[in-house]
Formats: structure tokens, sequence, C-alpha cells
């Protein structure tokens, strides 16, 4: 018997789910995230989840994790000392950046830009020079490159960047400076820009390296720690890592490559809720994951997360491949406060986080959070956690009063307003990531999860309009789900500028030859099977001299028999079809060349079931208690999840309780469970 | 136009979801009209530069969406023919839209969107077209003294009929350029970024109707003109206030050109008057500016620098009255010369935050790099291929309320440097370092930024073209901040010594491993620079942004050494004098006097006005504004 096991680390809870590889039986486990050291919870977690279900260590053949640990260090500005080598005459290369101010005109007046990844201090300039063609225009000066790295580690960075002007085209000064490093402080982390992003355009590739060496260190040392308590723990299994385009890659890659992994954590909420909207019928959905910190939403059309082939944390664009995700600091530890000078009420996005968490956790927290908000309206009943944890009501209403006071508002009116407040903000997430894009979020399902998310979901819906709500069945558990579904992906791709008319098909042959090659020895390095293996190519093309390239698809055959003509109509077709009009007589030009390998996951079989004789659902309900509602308190059934069956319907009021989330059911609404036991809210027909 | 039927904005009222979602969609529409430009784009100018404009309005003419006001109204005032769905009209003549575009290297591409058969609001967007023809690569010399010495210049015409390109036209405007691919790919790309902009606007007919679409369009203006009525009575007072500051020369020797503004407010109304300014010039640095356009520049700036939250679109234009004396620098009369005009353009905003800083110094910031700067680089490399390339550098962004001024960034919004190895992959020349110069900000409370050195090394013999300004005048500090250092342009030529180059000339010759060094302007302080916390002038020497000599200097800072420092700061805050509002360095008298001895070039000299130029009375000016309104009007049938 082997299992495949899933692990999520948000920022307050580390999700497990375990799946057996025959049965598709699932099992799963939620402990408190160790923020400080995120690997501890880990541990924690898989050991606990594999005595819970006597399943030994030597049984699992895969753990997939998906982890926030460098989005954190980039966000929270933790992460490592960088030092950069760059070529002469360009140490300022992210200090200027772009030169770019944000619109519309005069929007320099009120423009905050961060500190960059490696500090001016931190930066030497290298004496070299490569031309745009890849000669070398000024051989490398060793000593020098001897005497700046040692100057950079000894004043204490933790990481460095090489990033040299026109290395995408000859990386050889790079890969010697790289040797020299290697030499001097063997096993020192350092990030090779055309390693990381072999592109064309020195600002963005020296940034998305820099940021790589920034978050390096900690998400090494994390794997690392893991690992080897893997190993202690008795575990042979493959390790693999989400990336932020929501495919797997192994832990060696991300030790090396960490910045493919920026967006790991939500791009395995995106990947989760897809797979489950689908088996549930729906192809266009708006993913709601409200987490204790945070809420990520993206927008998924035809079945497809939107990939963008860069991504903004904050001010800086990292040019990875990632799931097109928006996030606000709004969860369910945000914390309520009263500014002394406007006297409004604002909610976030500081976090009490996990520890000491929200007062009604009783671990010392005395801040107003969101989750004690819910508990003082009655959306939380006090038990957490099948029972596992038990909440303290009144630590909840003591520390809401204090919002209570300032406005001169009561206990239950200032819950109210909290979770009016932070219910807009998520809103002003979806409409960014929907309406902002041209989407209407009224032809879209909303699909709930996280910790918080079923929770909040009926109302966010109510106010933007999507409906159904999809709550999956243990929607804390939902990105964990999503390690577990996400297929191994990787991308080789080499700078090729050539104009289509003075380039053949051959040569291009043999330029895709070479990367499907290492496509296929990554898979082979996966231990991936040969019928689980898909290769694809692809060329960046663009009308010469134009800036922004189109991927166009080849096939190897097809370019072999029909020569580069084919590929330049392809090209001008797309064109077309994109922006309505096609150059004649320019000639095309390709810029990069590019091998994609998938290696297919086998799904796990979720559980499905049959449809209940009627949509009763008295047979679930197991309490009733009060919930403040529009003013008053309200008389409001509580259900068990575990109870309801397919074809089951609950009114609104209503409250839905699981192992490991709580969904509210407003008034003139009503869940009703499918087949696959996802909560289905809509409005109630009149 | 002929035979257009305007549709009618109903009076319906919209609930406020429905506004968001096509606000929402909207600007949505107007990225996608950028982000379709920018990726079929040839010019790196409105590719990597993002010298392109989108915009789209409502049937009257007025911009919904978008980064200028609307120009349409003028532009289509005097257009005779029929105009139908699937048409396109072309212009780059400032003269014929009122200077919505402002000289010829804009091309404006106009596309009407119909909606069953009624003009439901217009698609619209320029880009900086590389070369326009004429007698210099670039088709901005420095030396021309009409607008017929600049290049081809363009009549609102029909480039598309009913969706078919008209080739014969395109054609004949093609034969006048020097790289009609790259012209052709721009211009393709133009309409292409309107068309998705009419696409979206069609779709949102479609989907809410035609009446709630338009109403939405009017409750969007509303809610502008309500925003802004209130920000105008708390920030302009019924008092006037006046500001003036100065371009530099106008490539012919002739100069400076004072520019002055008067604001003040009669109930919720407020004027804004340049009266005072200076005539018109005999070289191309005349600024030909659209009433509209500069009611959407006050817009913005007062939104920007006292509210950053509100919306903008054209709702405000009524209460803005604009009055611009008929031949002064910012009205010329035709045929005026008006390709070099950027460096009155950034000026006016200069001139405009000091007008309004008048009322509300401690929201002000200070004087920036002052222009667009320019580098053009053209010839025939060893192949007999002609290559020409064009660069707007950036350079200090002035001491801010919020912080210190970037260093070498734009004040444009969104423009962005041309990546090194992009210029390095497609022209025949290197670039040695890109840096920002050390000094160069304007000491203050918070730094003014860093000017910009660029240094290229030329691989093929050629021509250079350079535009610049602010190199004579200091950008200007405020509240007891420092001006910043001006700028310069140094030609090496291969084993000869440096030569000082004017900040705007055409035609220096070079030849391979002749290097240009380009050093932009910095921007001016904010506030008292001995406030400024020891550690952050610190933490600028140690970057290499400020030296240590500056630091004891200005900011009587002595690095690593807290006790001396307050000791000198002491000292210095003793002998500061109580100054104006505005540092502009030495006085222009001084500085002129000093000119030859400070930048090794003779100094411009005050211009005669042009005897065909007449220019207007501020009396006439105030009174043909009051009585029959400013140039600015809205589209009726």
């Amino acid at each position: 018997m082997t299992y495949r096991l899933g692990v999520d680390v948000g920022g307050t809870f580390t999700d497990l789910l375990l799946v057996n590889e025959e049965t598709g039986d699932l099992a799963r486990v939620k402990i408190p995230s160790t923020p400080g050291d995120p690997s501890q919870g880990v541990l924690a977690g898989i050991q606990r989840i594999l005595e819970q279900n006597e399943v030994s260590p030597k049984s699992i053949s895969h753990l997939m994790h998906g982890t926030t640990v460098a989005t954190n260090a980039v966000l929270e500005g933790k992460g490592a000392r960088v030092g950069l080598l760059t070529t002469q005459g360009f140490q300022q290369i992210l200090h200027l950046a772009r030169s770019q101010t944000p619109g519309p005109l005069a929007g320099w007046i009120i423009m905050i830009k961060p500190d960059p990844p490696a500090a001016l201090e931190d930066t030497r300039e290298i004496k070299e020079r490569m031309s745009a063609q890849g000669e070398v225009v000024k051989p490398l000066d060793g000593r020098q490159v001897n005497s700046a790295v040692q100057e950079l580690v000894d004043s204490g960075v933790e990481s460095l960047t090489v990033s040299l002007i026109n290395s995408f085209t000859n990386p050889s000064h790079e890969r010697e400076i790289e040797k020299i490093i290697h030499q001097l402080y063997p096993g020192f982390p350092v990030t090779i820009s055309s390693d990381v992003l072999p592109e064309i355009r020195e600002y963005e590739r020296t940034l998305t390296a820099c940021m790589n060496s920034y978050v390096r260190p900690k998400v090494e040392g994390y794997i690392g720690s893991l690992e080897k308590a893997l190993a202690d723990l008795g575990m042979e299994g493959k390790f693999n890592i989400l990336r932020s385009d929501a495919g797997l890659m192994s832990t060696d890659l991300t030790k090396e490559n960490p910045i493919y992994a920026v967006l790991s954590g939500p791009a395995g909420g995106v990947a989760g809720a897809l797979f489950i909207a689908q088996r549930a019928g729906y192809q266009d959905l708006l993913t709601f994951d409200m987490g204790g910190t945070s809420t990520d939403v993206a927008l998924c059309q035809k079945g497809q997360a939107t990939i963008a082939r860069e991504t903004e944390l904050g001010y800086f664009r990292i040019k990875v491949p990632s799931v097109n995700v928006h996030s606000v600091g709004a969860g369910g530890g945000s914390i309520a406060h009263v500014p002394e000078i406007t006297k409004a009420l604002r909610v976030g996005p500081q976090s009490a986080g996990a520890d000491p968490g929200p007062a009604c956790y009783g671990k010392g927290g005395t801040e107003p959070t969101v989750t004690d908000a819910n508990v003082v309206v009655g959306h939380l009943p006090p038990r957490l956690l099948g029972g596992e944890m038990k909440l303290a009501p009144e630590a909840a209403r003591e520390a809401v009063k204090k919002i209570g006071d300032a406005l001169g508002l009561d206990v239950d009116e200032a819950a109210q307003g909290i979770l009016d407040i932070v219910n807009e903000n998520m809103v002003g997430a979806l409409r960014v990531v929907s309406v902002q894009r041209g989407y209407d979020p009224r032809d879209f399902a909303l699909v709930a999860f996280g910790g918080a998310g079923p929770m909040h979901a009926n109302a966010v819906a109510r106010l933007i309009g999507c409906f159904p709500v999809l709550v999956p069945p243990s929607p804390g558990l939902l990105c964990a789900t999503g390690d577990l579904v996400a297929d191994f992906r990787d991308e080789f791709s080499r700078t090729f500028i050539r104009r289509i008319d003075t380039t053949s098909s051959d040569e291009i042959l043999k330029v895709i030859q070479e990367l499907g090659r290492e496509a296929e020895d990554w898979m082979q390095r996966e231990k991936i099977p040969k019928e689980n293996q898909v290769l694809s190519f692809n060329a960046d093309m663009r009308y010469y001299r134009q800036g922004y390239e189109i991927p166009i698809e080849i096939t190897p055959q097809q370019l072999g028999e029909s020569g580069t003509e084919l590929l330049a109509e392809h090209f001008n077709q797309i064109h077309e079809q994109f922006y309505g009009f096609r150059m004649e007589g320019t000639p095309c030009e390709i810029v990069n060349l590019r091998a994609v390998g998938v290696g297919r996951v086998p799904k796990p079989h979720l559980p499905e079931g049959t449809l209940d004789k009627s949509s009763d659902a008295s047979h679930a309900e197991i309490d009733e208690h009060e919930v403040y509602w529009q003013g008053k308190r309200v008389p409001t059934k509580i259900y068990d999840r575990s109870k309801l069956k397919p074809a089951n319907q609950v009114s609104g009021p209503a409250i839905i309780t699981e192992f490991d989330s709580t969904t509210v059911v407003l008034s003139g609404y009503r869940a009703q469970v499918d087949r696959q036991f996802n909560l289905l809210i809509t409005p109630e027909e009149h | 136009m002929k035979g257009v039927k305007i549709a009618k904005t109903p009076k319906i009222s919209i609930d406020p979801v429905t506004v968001d979602i096509i606000e929402g969609a909207l600007k949505n529409a107007r990225f996608e009209m950028d982000a379709v430009l920018f990726r079929t784009a040839m010019s790196p100018v409105i590719r990597e530069q993002h010298d392109e404009f989108p915009m789209l309005t409502d049937p009257q003419g007025r911009m919904i969406v978008g980064q200028f006001g609307s120009y349409i109204s003028e532009m289509m005032q005097n257009f005779e023919q029929t105009l139908e769905a699937g048409d396109v009209i072309l212009t780059s003549d400032p003269y014929q839209c009122g200077g919505a575009i402002s000289h010829i290297n804009d091309w404006l591409v106009l596309v009407p969107i119909f909606f069953e058969d009624e003009l439901v609001g217009w698609a619209s967007m320029f880009g900086h077209q590389m070369d326009a023809g004429g007698p210099l690569p670039g088709s901005l010399p420095t030396g021309a003294k009409t607008i017929y010495g600049e290049g081809i210049r363009i009549p609102p015409v029909k480039i598309f009929q009913k969706g078919k390109p008209d080739e014969n036209i395109l054609k004949l405007i093609l034969n006048n350029v020097r790289m009609p691919e790259m012209n052709r790919a721009d211009l393709m790309g133009i309409v292409a970024g309107c068309r998705a902009g009419e696409k979206r606007v069609l779709e949102l007919c479609q989907r809410f109707g035609k009446d709630v679409y338009l109403a939405t369009c009017q409750a969007l203006l509303d809610r502008t003109h309500a925003a802004m009525a209130q920000l105008i009575v708390q920030n302009i007072t019924e008092q006037p206030v006046s500001f003036e500051d100065w371009i530099d020369d106008d490539g012919l020797g002739h100069g400076p050109y004072k520019m002055k503004l008067t604001i003040w407010r009669e109930g919720e109304h407020a004027y804004f008057d340049w009266s005072g300014t200076d005539p018109q010039a005999v070289g191309p640095v005349n600024f030909y500016l659209n009433e509209g356009m500069f009611k959407m520049f006050i817009g913005v700036y007062l939104i920007m620098v006292f509210d950053p939250q509100i919306l903008f679109n054209d709702g405000f234009y009524p209460l803005l009255h604009v009055i611009i004396p008929d031949g002064s620098l910012l009205h010329p009369k035709f045929p005026s010369a008006l390709g070099c005009r950027t460096h009155a353009l950034t000026r006016l905003f200069d001139v405009l935050g000091g007008a309004l800083a008048r009322n509300a110094p401690e929201l002000s910031t200070a004087a920036g790099y002052g222009t667009s700067p320019y580098m053009l680089y053209s010839g025939w490399d060893q192949k007999g291929a002609f290559f020409y390339v064009m660069e707007i550098s950036y350079g200090g962004i002035p001491g801010r309320p919020v912080g210190d001024g970037m260093d070498g960034h734009s004040w444009w919004p969104l423009f962005e440097n041309i990546p090194t190895e992009y210029l390095e992959a497609y022209y025949p020349l290197r670039v040695d370092g890109y840096t920002s110069i050390t000094d160069s900000g304007g000491a203050g409370f918070h730094r003014g930024g860093n000017g910009i050195e660029k240094r290229y090394v030329y691989l093929e013999p050629g021509e250079l073209s350079i535009h610049d300004d602010r190199w004579l005048t200091y950008p200007w500090g405020i509240l007891g901040g420092k001006p910043g250092m001006r700028s310069e342009k140094i030609l090496v030529r291969k084993g000869q010594g440096p030569q000082r180059l004017p900040s705007k000339c055409d035609e220096v010759q070079v030849q391979p491993g002749d290097m240009l060094i380009y050093r932009t302007a910095g921007g001016g302080g904010w506030k008292n620079p001995l406030d400024r916390p020891m550690e952050r002038v610190e933490s600028d020497v140690s970057k290499g942004l400020v030296s240590k000599e500056k630091a004891e200097q200005d900011y009587g800072v002595i690095v690593g050494d807290a006790k001396a420092t307050e000791r000198l700061r002491k000292k210095m805050r003793s002998r500061q004098k109580e100054e104006g509002v505005f540092d502009r360095g030495p006085a222009l008298e001084k500085i002129l006097e000093n000119c030859r001895k400070e930048t090794g070039l003779e100094p411009p000299v005050r211009q005669e006005p042009l005897p065909w130029a007449a220019l207007e009375s501020p009396e006439e000016a105030r009174r043909r504004v009051r009585e029959q309104g400013d140039r600015q009007t809205t589209l009726t049938e």
C-alpha cells in the first residue's frame, strides 16, 4: 500500500492530506502553524497523520508541498542580505530600475519606492564586458572578482547574485565568476542571472535573480532541515514543491531556484479549487481563499487558471510564470483598530497571526480580530477543530468591546462593523480580478476555502453577485488538495534571436531537440514514467523590431516537413487574431525557444455519494444558538456537515460546522449538498 | 462631421454597483489599448518608453478614461466629411486639432464608436513616431523656424473607410518618412489599440444597454465634477497668486523665455491665466497648449497633491477657465515651429506647482529635472543600412512631502528607460555606464533626486542630436531645500579631450569610439537639509549618492561623528537667514553673467517679438475668455 501526502503551510494553520494511491481514501490533519520555524509544524503534522492512520513513513511515495516561506520573506522584507556583482558602469541597475513612476500624471508625488533586494552598498562592479552579439569586449579580471567577492562575503552578505550585461547571449563571464566564488567559498549560495531568466532586458533579469538570492537561504534552510527530519523519520519517497504556476518541481531545483515557488501557496489553492469545481461541473470560477492573515483570489475561465509570465510582489515585477493571484491583507486574524485622528474603523493589514492569535483562542491575545467578531455575532460556535480547540467567547467580547467603546457602539454592533469592513475589503480584491479585467462576477461561481473563507463567502457573494458559492468538503484543506493534484512541470528555454529569413528549420530543430532532451532528462530524474510524460515546444516570436513576443507552438515533425515558412504563417495568423492586423512583407523573428515538460500525476479519487431520498436536513441538526443579524439576535440552527448527505438542503440563517471550518448561510439563502459533498449556496427562490 | 447621429444621454439613475462595474471595465479597456500597442509597436519610444496616450470618450467627446483631456471636439468641428462605423481618422497637425497633439511626431488616431447607428463615443490614441520626415532623422530639428521645416504634416484624413485601409493615402504619407515599415507598424498598432477600446465599449452597450452605459458615463463625469468643485474651493484662494519660471533657450541662441501663471477663484470656478508669458519663440520650443489638456493637467495635479483617492475624467472642465494669450509661447501662431515643445511642457508643471505652493507650501514639491531630454543617433552602417535611435532620458525627481525625490526617474508617468541590452542588440552603440550623478540632487530634509549620467560609445560614423534644458537655470528647492544641479553634455572624441556641447543641437558628427557623456539635471530639495536625520545623510554617503563634502557643506553632517555634526549644525543654523519659499540659486542676471565661465557656452540673448505674431494683451485675452469662454468645447450635432 502506498500513499501520497499533500502538505500546505498557511500563516495560521498547517494542513495535511493523505491519500491512499489504490483506494483513493483520504485522511486529514490540521494543526497550528509554527511561523518561527514552519518545518516544526509540518513534521508534527506528518507524524500525527501517519500515527492516526497507522501508515509507515516508508509507504509514502510522494510528498507534495506548497510553501509560503519565499513569499513571506519578500513581503515582510526579511530575506537574506544579497551581494550583487554586475558589469562596470551598472552599479545602480536596481536603484534606477526602469525609471518608472506610476500613473496618472503627477503620480510621482505620492510614489513610495521600496529598497531593492540587493543594497547599493552590497553591489560591486566587475571589470568585464560582453557585446550584444556575445563577443568579449573586455575580458574578465579574475583578480578583481576575487577581491570583490571576498569583500562582500566578509562584510556579511548571505547570498550572491551574478548578473552581467548581455549574459543572456553569452553567459561565460557569469560562469567564470561562479567558478571563482565556488573556489573561494564552496557551497556559498550563488544565483546566476542567465540560469534563472536567460532573457534580454538586464533590469528584469537582475531583479529576478536578486530576488532568488534574497529568498534562497531561507528556503534552502527550510527544505534542508525538513528533508533531514523526514529522512530521520524513515521516509524514502519523493519530496516535491509546488511552483508558482501550479506545477511541481523537485526540492533540489527549489533550493537552487526558489523564486519559481514564490507564489507556491496560492497556486495550490487555485489548483485545488479548479479540480473540485470542475468535478462539480463549474468551469468559470473565482477562487476565494481566506486564511488567517490574508485572502487570495483568482479568476479561472473555461477550466483554466490564468498564468502570467511575470508576477507583482508589492512594487517588484518578477519574471517567473505564475498563477494570476491577487492578495489582500484581510484574514481571520486581521486586527481591527480605530485610529485616534480619523476615528474610522479599520481592519488589518496587521494580523494576530497564529501566536498569540485572536483573543478567543485564549493564548494571551487581546487585540480584536475578525475571528473574534465572528465569535461575538455567533458565526463561530465555541468549539473549533472537531472539538480539539475550545474558544473563549468572553475574551472575544472583551476585545471587541474596545472597538465598540471607541466608536460608541455596543459589542454586537462593533463586531458586525468589523465584519462589514473586512467583507468590503475582500470584495475589492475580487473586483480587481474580475470587473477590472472586464469580467462580470455574476457569471462566475465562487469557490470558498481556507480556514475563514466559508464563513464569509455568502456575505461576500451577496455584495458582488457571484453564485453559487461552492464550499468543498474540508475547505481548509483545499491548498493541500491542490498540492496533491498538481502535475510536474518545468520549462527549458534558450534565447535564440534570429530573423526567420536568416535561420533554417534545421537550426531551430537542433536547438529544440537539445531542449527536449534536457526536459526528458529532467523527467527521467523525476522518475516520471514514460507514458505520463508530455513534451511540447514553443517559440516566442514577433515581427522584427517589435519588443513583445507571442508564444507559437512548434511541432518538430511539422517544422521538419514544412520548414520555417509555416512557422511564420502561423505567427502571422495568431498576430492577426490577437491584434487585428498582420504585417505582410515584414520578417518575423524568433526570440526564445522553449521545451515544456509535464509529468502527469494520477489524480486521487475523491468520494462521491448517492443522492438522499429527501432534501430534509434535520437529521444533521446538532444545536441551536443565537446569531446577531441585522440588529437583533435570531435563533439559528447549527448543523454537523459530516451528517449531511447529497441532496440535503439547509435554509439560512444556518451554521454548518465541520472538522476544519464553519460555513455561514445567511437569511434568504440556502445551501444544498451535491454528489461530491460540496455545499452550493444560492439565493432562496421566491 | 456629416450625417452622424450623436446618441443622447438619458436622465436615469444608475445603481452604484453598475457604475463601479462599467468604470472598472472602461479603465481596463484603456489599459488594454496600451497593451495592444506596446505588444505590436516597433519603435522603442512607444514600446519601451511608453510615449503614447489612449483615451475613451462619451458621445460629446469628453474623456471618461485616459491620461490626457479630450481634444475631439476641437478636431471634429471642422471635419466636413461623413463618418461611419469602421472609419479611422489620422492627423499629425497640431494646428488642426487645437494643439491636442503638440508636435508633428505625434500621430493621433480617432475611431468613432457606433452602436446601432448612433455615435456612443470615441476611442483615440496618439503615439510619438520615431521619425516623421523633414530634414533630420527624428523630425525635431533644433534649428526649425516654421513647422514646414520639421516634417510631414497630416491634416485630419480618413485612413480607413468602413474598415478598409485607404492604401493611397497611406502610401503618400509613408513615402515621406525614413522608416516606413516602422511607422506603418506603429500606426497599425495604434489603430489596433483603438479597435480594442471600441470593442469593449460596444460590449458594454450590448451588456447593459446603451442608455445605462451612457448614463453611467455621465454619472462618472458628475462624480469628478463634484469632487473637483470641493478641491477648488478648499485649495484655491480668491486672492490671485502668481509664479514664474524660465525655459533656458530656443536652440537658436535666444532666451531665456519666461512662463508666468496667475491663479484665482470666483465661487467654485477657478481661473488659470498665462498672461505675462513671453511672446512666441523663433526656434521650435513653442508649446501649443490645448486648453482641455491643460485643464486635465490642473485636475490631476490638484488631485495628486490634495486627495489622490479621487478619480478623474473630463467632468470638471466647466469649473476651470484657461486664459492663454494668442501669440505667446503657449499659443503660437501658425506656422511657428513646435518640434521641441517638451521643455515648455515640463516647465508648465513647475510653474503650476509653484503657483499652487504659494498657498500650501507644505503640501508642495520642489522642481525636477525639468524636461524630457532626448538623444538621437543616426547614420549608415558598414553594410549601407540606415540606422536611427532616439532615447528619452530622465533625471532627478524633486524632494516631496512624502519623501526624497527618486534618483534618475521619469517625471512623466509610466515612461521607462530603454534596456541597455535592447539598445546594443539593435543599434551600433554601447552603453559604457548608466548611473545617477553623486550630489546632483538638491539638499533638503527630503533630498532632491540625482540626475542621470549615461555614457554612450558610438560604433559607427553618424550624427547626433541632443535636446535638453535646465543647463542654465536651476531646478529650484522649496522651504529651505537647495536647488538641484544643472544638466550638461560632454563629447569625448577618441584620442581627444572632452568638449562641452550645447543643450540643444543637431548634426554633431561622431566617429567609432567617440563617447557622449549625457548628464541630466537633479531635483530640488524639500525643506531644511540641516534637519535631515544624520543616519539618512550617512546612508546616502555610503551608497555613493551624496559625497562626504556635500554632507558637510549642505547638511552639516560629519560622517561618523555625531558630536561634531551637532556642533556644525548648530553653527550653520545660527547663520541661516530666513529666506523665501523658493530657492532658485543665483539671480538670473548673475547666472547669465557667469554663463560662459561656468558652462563654457555662450549665454542666450533676449529675443525681439516676431513682427507677424502679435501678442494678445492680458486684457484682451481675459475679455475673450469671459465673453466667449475658452477654446475648449464639447461636440454637438
